[in-house]
């Protein structure tokens, strides 16, 4: 582990948002100021637009992951590969489109929201 | 497992990570989870429990004394939370659940989750008017209660009302809006921003109507695809069934059509027919909707169409068009709300009273008929010959059913009664043909099955149609030879004899009667027995014929009743005509002897084929007269003999008209009877009169005291009979038949403990227990079926006794039994089949002489 850890979200409240890509959780500003560690080709940071369609409030239950490659629980959310910081169980909603293309492109696409059925 | 500060969870597990972060390497935790649904508790990952308890050190959001291990096996189960919150996505439906809005379908367009709000178009509910008025500084005065009805608003009218319409861009949506008053419009609709707790997303069903409504020109494609994401959410459990075909209409296997094999949970395990795919595919059941084809039978499982089956005419998206079984009208149905199904059902035909095609009154200007029956409401249509008006009501907004049988008359003056088949000759609807169902004021409803609209009714004035076999031109004795008895007895007023009387076999031109060319046949007039059916054994004269029925007057009840034709077989004994025809010349004595002897034959008892009844209601007080009245009737044949036939013509009570005699007799105005006293009644005096006079006098009721002494039971049913003539059992059992006359009662039949309903000028029925019957007849009735209500006071005349229904507990309210209790085991016809409590006894007594009992 190199130390990185995600920004911790400041505020538990409503402007919470969950990144729709790695389910990084932190709150509305976060992403506006730094975007996702995890995702940076996202270019969340500084665009607003991008952060309100690439993240969601609509997430249930979150996780605070400390060693995400040694956690069962952060393996069999398929977290592991992601630094350190709160997460979401689960979100309802996907990227749009458009960012699923252009992820493919980068050859960064990740099935991160195949249900847990298909495990 | 560890507990915390309920509320915080969400806290905690990120406080978790902040010290992890702030003390590098020392917490040895893994992982904090907060589930949304589970208060008061997170759940931390770590080796060894020592580890939990170091990390929760110093939190104070987490009491860490309690520390539970979680089994491995429930493990999966605490991260396997599958997100339940229902995406409050652009275009769903939700509900408004506040303000003059409350319960109105409205579509998102607009979600802002950072504010927790959502902007909702909506029909507006805007009385523009007023807002002018406002605009203008009129003071409209206190607020009104009043909410609008929906519309859409046109800016134009706004403008037109000089109120300001400002155009704007939205900032949200970015679409140039009309703005009045603060209020953003477009296309009509109102486009509201509400907070998202205003609005329920939860298991909203929209229906059709209101999705009609919502539809502009378009985006009819968007509809389909946003009603989905909302239908989903509102499925019932146990939606799938094995066997169903299924479409996977999301995700990657989007269009992929299969079968049911197994459903568990939320998990559908479907079978495809693609050879490479494994056996079953287990999907989450949000991800497949019902798939139909055309041709498929199916029947409407819920919604507003539920019961009802039909085809699959069209399969658009998830929505269904079936041609339905019952109305055989196309209907719109979602692809969810429908299973396979072969079962032929009419869906609901009732509600209430109300049933499918009956004839209803909507108040006291409309009527119309019931077209179709809803979950909720009936769509009647409504008797307006011009114009096909279709009408959604409410159970509550029918006054009551029209039963009454009325004729009217076509464009050539020919009588039209129901069943008749007509043509519509002007009018819209000109060129249907068909049987009448309904005949309201005039205005026929007829039913024409190759008519698609309306389940087939049409609605026509009279006076537009046409019998079809009626007589075109004006008969020159068409005034006189109409079709109804009625017609001909007003038409030949010097007839002395009541015309139902008349028709009997080659009398038949007597009483100037035509039956307008329909139904006559060579039955029509013979007396028949009927083999099969409610009215099985009973004997009668064929009165009509229709092409698969006879109408048939009943010899031993004042009915006619409709029975099939293959349900009837002749007599044996076709009388023959026993008398001539009759005369004024007739009224003498002397003849009347002659005519007398053949009479004996029929006298047994409900043999006589030709008797009708109502002349029983009026002879038998004569009779009575005639003979001893205080003498025991009991074997009346004897009496008969006996009787002093000179007698007959004499008193001179004869004239009066028992009331049992009117409700028939009500057309013959001063006939005969009152006439020609004495000399009338030679006519009157045939045998079967008597004959019905026996067939009564076994029946059950017939109280021991044939004088119909007050105090029998008896005597309550002949309030009305003038000059208090005592009555004989025939009397009776006649009167007994006459609702109506049980009705004028004095009430003494009442008794406490049964099951009446008040209806009181003025006011809506109740159901009622009478507790107790005052000497003037009236009672005291407990409101409510309980008898624990409010006591009220009600006048016999006001109080309707209850009828039970098999196997009821009942209560006898005349006759030797009166008083008695019992179970009803069975009803024939207007016959009640009592066990009697106390004897154990099995009873035939008249269903009007039986009351329900108050349990």
């Amino acid at each position: 582990m190199d130390g990185s850890v995600a920004q911790i979200p400041t505020s538990f409240g409503h402007e919470l948002r969950a990144c729709l890509r790695c389910r990084l959780v932190k709150a509305y500003y976060q992403f506006k100021e730094s975007g996702c560690e995890n995702c940076p080709f996202l270019e969340m940071a500084g665009d607003e637009e991008a952060v309100g369609s690439c993240t969601t409030a609509n997430f249930s239950g979150i996780i605070s992951i400390m060693d995400p490659g040694r956690s069962w629980a952060a393996r069999w959310l398929r977290l592991g590969k992601f630094i350190p910081g709160v997460y979401t169980l689960a979100v309802s909603e996907t990227l749009p489109d458009d960012y699923q293309v252009w992820e493919k492109k980068n050859k960064h696409f990740h099935t991160l929201n195949i249900h847990l059925i298909y495990d | 497992m560890v507990k915390c500060a309920i509320g915080h969870e969400r806290e905690a597990a990120i406080c978790l990570l902040q010290k992890f972060v702030d003390k590098g390497g020392e917490l040895l935790i893994k992982s904090a989870i907060a589930l949304d649904h589970l208060k008061g508790y997170i759940y931390l990952e770590a080796e060894k429990e020592a580890h939990v308890k170091e990390a929760c050190k110093g939190l104070r959001n987490i009491y860490s004394m309690q520390v539970r291990i979680v089994p491995i096996k429930e493990m999966t189960d605490v991260l396997s939370v599958e997100s339940k919150t229902v995406d409050l996505a652009p275009d769903s439906w939700v509900r408004m659940k506040t303000g003059i809005y409350k319960g109105d379908l409205a579509k998102v367009v607009y979600v802002d989750n950072v504010h927790q709000r959502v902007t909702v178009k909506l029909i507006p509910r805007v009385d523009l008017q007023a807002i002018s008025n406002k605009l203008e500084g009129i003071n409209v005065g206190k607020k009104k209660a009043f909410i609008p009805p929906p519309r859409l608003v046109k800016i134009e009218e706004a403008r037109d009302l000089h109120i300001r319409v400002e155009g704007k861009r939205d900032r949200d949506t970015g679409e140039y809006m009309d703005v009045i008053n603060g209020m953003h419009f477009k296309d009509g609709f109102l486009y509201k921003p509400v907070s998202t707790k205003s609005i329920s997303i939860h298991s909203i069903q929209p229906t059709f109507d209101e999705l009609e409504k919502f539809k502009t020109p378009g985006d009819e494609k968007d509809e389909d695809m946003s009603g989905l994401s909302t239908l989903f959410a509102n499925r019932k459990k146990g939606h799938f069934m094995k066997g169903d075909a299924v479409i996977v209409v999301r995700g990657d296997l989007k269009n992929l059509k299969g079968w049911v094999e197994k459903v568990e949970e939320e998990n559908v395990h479907i079978k495809t027919k693609i050879k490479d795919l494994p056996k079953t595919l287990a999907l989450n059941e949000k991800e497949l909707c019902k798939y139909f084809k055309p041709g498929d039978h199916v029947k409407v499982v819920s919604g507003v169409q539920e019961g009802a089956t039909g085809m699959v005419v069209k399969v658009e998206g998830h929505v269904l068009i079936i041609l339905s079984d019952t109305t055989k009208e196309d209907i719109r149905v979602f692809a969810d709300n429908v299973v396979e199904s072969s079962e032929v059902t009419s869906g609901i035909t009732r509600i209430g009273d109300y049933e499918l095609h009956d004839l209803v009154l909507l108040d006291n200007m409309s009527f119309g008929v019931i077209i179709r029956v809803e979950s909720e409401g009936f769509q009647v249509l409504k008797g307006i010959p011009e114009r096909p008006e279709v009408v959604l009501v409410k159970l509550r907004e029918i006054k009551s059913k029209i039963e009454r049988r009325v004729n009217a008359q076509d464009r050539n003056m020919n009588v039209v009664s129901t069943k008749d088949v007509v043509r519509v000759v002007e009018g819209p609807c000109k060129g249907k043909q068909g049987p009448v169902q309904h005949i309201h004021r005039g205005i026929l409803f007829i039913y024409d099955r190759h008519h698609l609209e309306h389940a087939g009714y049409i609605c026509v004035r009279a006076r537009s149609c046409s019998v079809v076999g009626g007589s075109t031109g004006k008969d020159k004795n068409g005034a006189n030879l109409l079709t109804t008895r009625s017609d001909g007895l007003r038409a030949s007023p010097n007839i002395l004899q009541s015309p139902r009387r008349v028709p009997r076999g080659p009398q038949m031109e007597f009483g100037g009667r035509n039956r307008g060319g329909k139904g006559q046949d060579s039955l029509v007039g013979r007396t028949i027995k009927i083999r099969l059916g409610p009215f099985k054994g009973y004997r009668g004269r064929v009165t009509e014929v229709k092409d698969q029925t006879v109408r048939v007057e009943l010899d031993s009840q004042m009915k006619i009743v409709t029975v099939k034709r293959d349900e009837i077989s002749d007599a044996a004994a076709t009388g023959t005509p026993f008398r001539e025809t009759p005369r004024y010349g007739l009224g003498s004595e002397t003849p009347m002897h002659p005519s007398r002897t053949p009479m004996h034959p029929y006298m047994t008892p409900m043999r006589d084929p030709r008797a009708t009844p109502i002349h029983d209601g009026m002879r038998t007080p004569m009779r009575d007269r005639a003979w001893n009245p205080y003498a025991p009737m009991s074997p009346p044949r004897d009496n008969w003999e006996d009787g002093n036939p000179a007698s007959w013509g004499v008193s001179p009570r004869y004239q009066p008209e028992t009331p049992a005699a009117r409700p028939y007799e009500a057309l013959t105005p001063g006939s005969g009877w009152a006439n020609t006293p004495g000399g009338s009644y030679s006519d009157a005096d045939t045998p079967r009169d008597s004959g019905s006079a026996y067939a009564n006098a076994p029946s059950p009721y017939v109280p021991s005291t044939p004088g119909g002494q007050p105090m029998t039971p008896s005597s309550s049913y002949l309030p009305g009979t003038p000059g208090g003539q005592p009555m004989t059992p025939g009397n009776v059992g006649l009167d007994v038949m006459s609702p109506a006359i049980a009705g004028d009662g004095d009430g003494n039949w009442l008794m406490p403990d049964i099951l009446v309903s008040v209806q009181r000028a003025g006011e809506e029925s109740h159901i009622g227990v009478i507790k107790d019957v005052l000497m003037d007849g009236s009672c005291r009735v407990a409101i409510g079926s309980s008898s624990h209500g409010e006591t009220v006071l009600a006048l016999p005349a006001e109080v309707d006794v209850i009828p039970p229904k098999k196997n009821d507990k009942i209560k006898i309210m005349s006759g030797s039994l009166r008083g008695s209790t019992g179970k009803l085991i069975g009803v024939d016809g207007s016959d009640g089949i009592v066990k009697v409590d106390d004897t154990l006894d099995v009873k035939i007594l008249d269903m009007v002489l039986l009351a329900k009992l108050a349990t």
